[in-house]
C-alpha cells in the first residue's frame, strides 16, 4: 500500500519540488546561479533507497526537470538516471553517514552533471560553454556540496520522527 | 523466460536508459518534442510555480515596504528633481517625434507589420544553469505561437519557443543559444547579437574598421520577420580591437533586467501588411 502510494504521489512530488527549487533559486541567487535540491534527493535516493525506487524518482525527477526547462527533452532524465545509479553503486563502498563523504561526493555529481551538458553542448550544438560558465558550475557545486549533508540531516531527522528509527 | 525473470531489474533500467537516450536523438533529429505529457506536466507546474512566486513576491513586497523606507524622504527629493530633468528632456523628445511623424508622413513611410501587444506575467525560471528560459502565463488559447517577439519596457527580451495551452517558455537574447541580427542605431553598423549568459550579450561579426563606441545602442535589425525594426536590445559597454581576431570583440549590456522580470509583453503579428 505504501509503496503504491509512493509511486502515485512520485510526479506530483517531483513537480512541486522541482517549482520550489526554482522559486528558491529565484530569491536567493536572483537567477544567476542554480539551487538543484532535486540532485541533491537523486543522490539521497542512491544512498537509502532500493534500486527500482530510486530509478523510477530519478526518471521522473528528470522528465519533470526536461519538461519545465531542459533544451533537449531526456537529457536530465539520462543524466538522473546516471548520477542515481552512480550513488547506488557506490554507497556500498563508502561510509554514506560521513558528512564529509557526502560533501564531497554531492559536489563530485554536480560538478559531473555540468560537464556532461557542457560536453553534450559541446557535441550536439558545437557550442562551447565552458569558457564562461566554469566559475558558476564550480559555486554551484559547491553550493549542492555544502548543503547536502544538511539535507541528508533534516532526512534523516524526518526519518526518526515518522518510523520511530532511521529507515 | 527464466533469463526475463532473473535480470528484470536490470532489463527495466535498461529500458529505462535507453528510452531517455532515444528521447534525445529523437529531439535532436527533429527540434524540440512538444508532446501531450509535455504539455501536462507544464500545465501542472505552473499553478504550483505562480502560487509559489507569488506568495514569495508577497512576502518581498510587505518587506521593502516597511523595513527599507529609511532614506526614503532623500530618495523622493532626488526622483523630484529628476522629474523635472526628465520632464524637460521629454518636452524636447516630443518635438522631434512630431518632426519624425510629418516627414514618415511626407516619405509615405509606413510599419510592415500590425503587431498588438498580449501581457503575460512571468511564472518561473528554468532550472538549468546553462540556459536562460522564463515560464509565462499565457500560451495557445491566448494567441500565442512559436517565435513571437517577447518585449519588457524599454525592448526586446526574447522569443517564445514553446507554447503549450496556457503557458509558455520564453527564450531570454541571454541565453547562449540565442543568436539576433541587431544595428547599431548611431551609424547602422550591422552585425549579430549573441547570449553569453551571465555577462550579457556579444556584439558579433563587426570588422575592425568599423566605428563602434561604449555607450553606442543596439536596435534590431528586423530581418528575417520575427523582430520588429528598431526595438532597443542594449547598449555597447566595453569594445576590445583583438590583435589575432579579424573582428571586434563588443559586450553589450541588455536594456532589460533579466533577473527582475515580472510582466512581460508578446509582440502578436496578425502577419497582414498594412
Amino acid at each position: 500500500m505504501i509503496t503504491m502510494l509512493y509511486y502515485i504521489s512520485l510526479p506530483f512530488l517531483s513537480i512541486l519540488l522541482i517549482a520550489l527549487q526554482s522559486t528558491i533559486a529565484d530569491v536567493i541567487f536572483s537567477d544567476r546561479l542554480v539551487f538543484e535540491l532535486s540532485l541533491i534527493v537523486i543522490i539521497y535516493a542512491g544512498f537509502h533507497l532500493d534500486l527500482i525506487k530510486g530509478v523510477i524518482l530519478a526518471s521522473i525527477l528528470g522528465f519533470v526537470l526536461d519538461c519545465f526547462g531542459g533544451s533537449v527533452p531526456g537529457l536530465f532524465t539520462f543524466i538522473y538516471i546516471v548520477i542515481f545509479l552512480c550513488s547506488f553503486f557506490i554507497s556500498d563502498w563508502l561510509d554514506t553517514e560521513k558528512i564529509y563523504v557526502i560533501a564531497f561526493f554531492s559536489f563530485l555529481c554536480a560538478f559531473l552533471k555540468e560537464i556532461i551538458l557542457i560536453l553534450f553542448y559541446y557535441l550536439a550544438f558545437k557550442i562551447d560553454l565552458l569558457m564562461n560558465t566554469y566559475f558558476i558550475i564550480f559555486v554551484q557545486a559547491l553550493i549542492i556540496g555544502l548543503f547536502a549533508p544538511l539535507f541528508f540531516y533534516l532526512m534523516s531527522r524526518a526519518e526518526v520522527f515518522f518510523y520511530g528509527k532511521k529507515v | 523466460m527464466f533469463f526475463l525473470r532473473k535480470y528484470k531489474t536490470i532489463i527495466f533500467i535498461a529500458a529505462l536508459l535507453v528510452v531517455a537516450l532515444s528521447m534525445i536523438f529523437y529531439n535532436l533529429k527533429y527540434g524540440t518534442d512538444k508532446s501531450f505529457l509535455r504539455k501536462i506536466v507544464l500545465e501542472t507546474i505552473a499553478p504550483v510555480q505562480k502560487a509559489l512566486s507569488f506568495s514569495i513576491a508577497s512576502v518581498k513586497d510587505d518587506w521593502s515596504r516597511y523595513i527599507f523606507l529609511v532614506g526614503i524622504v532623500d530618495e523622493n527629493k532626488n526622483l523630484k528633481k529628476e522629474i523635472e530633468e526628465l520632464k524637460a528632456v521629454l518636452i524636447s523628445y516630443q518635438e522631434s517625434y512630431q518632426e519624425a511623424q510629418r516627414l514618415r508622413k511626407l516619405l509615405s513611410l509606413s510599419d510592415d507589420y500590425k503587431y498588438q501587444f498580449i501581457s503575460a506575467r512571468v511564472i518561473g525560471r528554468e532550472q538549468a544553469a546553462l540556459s536562460r528560459v522564463i515560464l509565462i502565463n499565457k500560451g495557445s488559447s491566448d494567441g500565442l505561437k512559436t517565435g513571437m517577439p517577447v518585449v519588457a519596457p524599454p525592448g526586446l527580451i526574447g522569443r517564445l519557443v514553446d507554447v503549450s495551452w496556457h503557458v509558455s517558455r520564453v527564450l531570454l537574447f541571454i541565453d547562449e543559444n540565442s543568436n539576433i541580427d541587431a544595428i547599431v542605431q548611431r551609424n547602422r553598423t550591422q552585425g549579430i547579437i549573441s547570449g553569453a549568459g551571465s555577462r550579457g550579450l556579444i556584439f558579433k561579426y563587426i570588422s575592425k574598421t568599423q566605428d563602434v563606441k561604449e555607450g553606442d545602442v543596439i536596435v534590431s535589425a528586423g530581418m528575417g520577420g520575427v523582430f520588429p525594426k528598431g526595438m532597443l536590445i542594449g547598449q555597447v559597454i566595453h569594445v576590445d580591437k583583438q590583435d589575432a581576431s579579424l573582428f571586434l570583440k563588443i559586450n553589450v549590456a541588455p536594456f532589460a533586467d533579466f533577473s527582475k522580470l515580472e510582466e512581460i509583453l508578446i509582440l502578436s503579428s496578425d502577419e497582414t501588411k498594412i
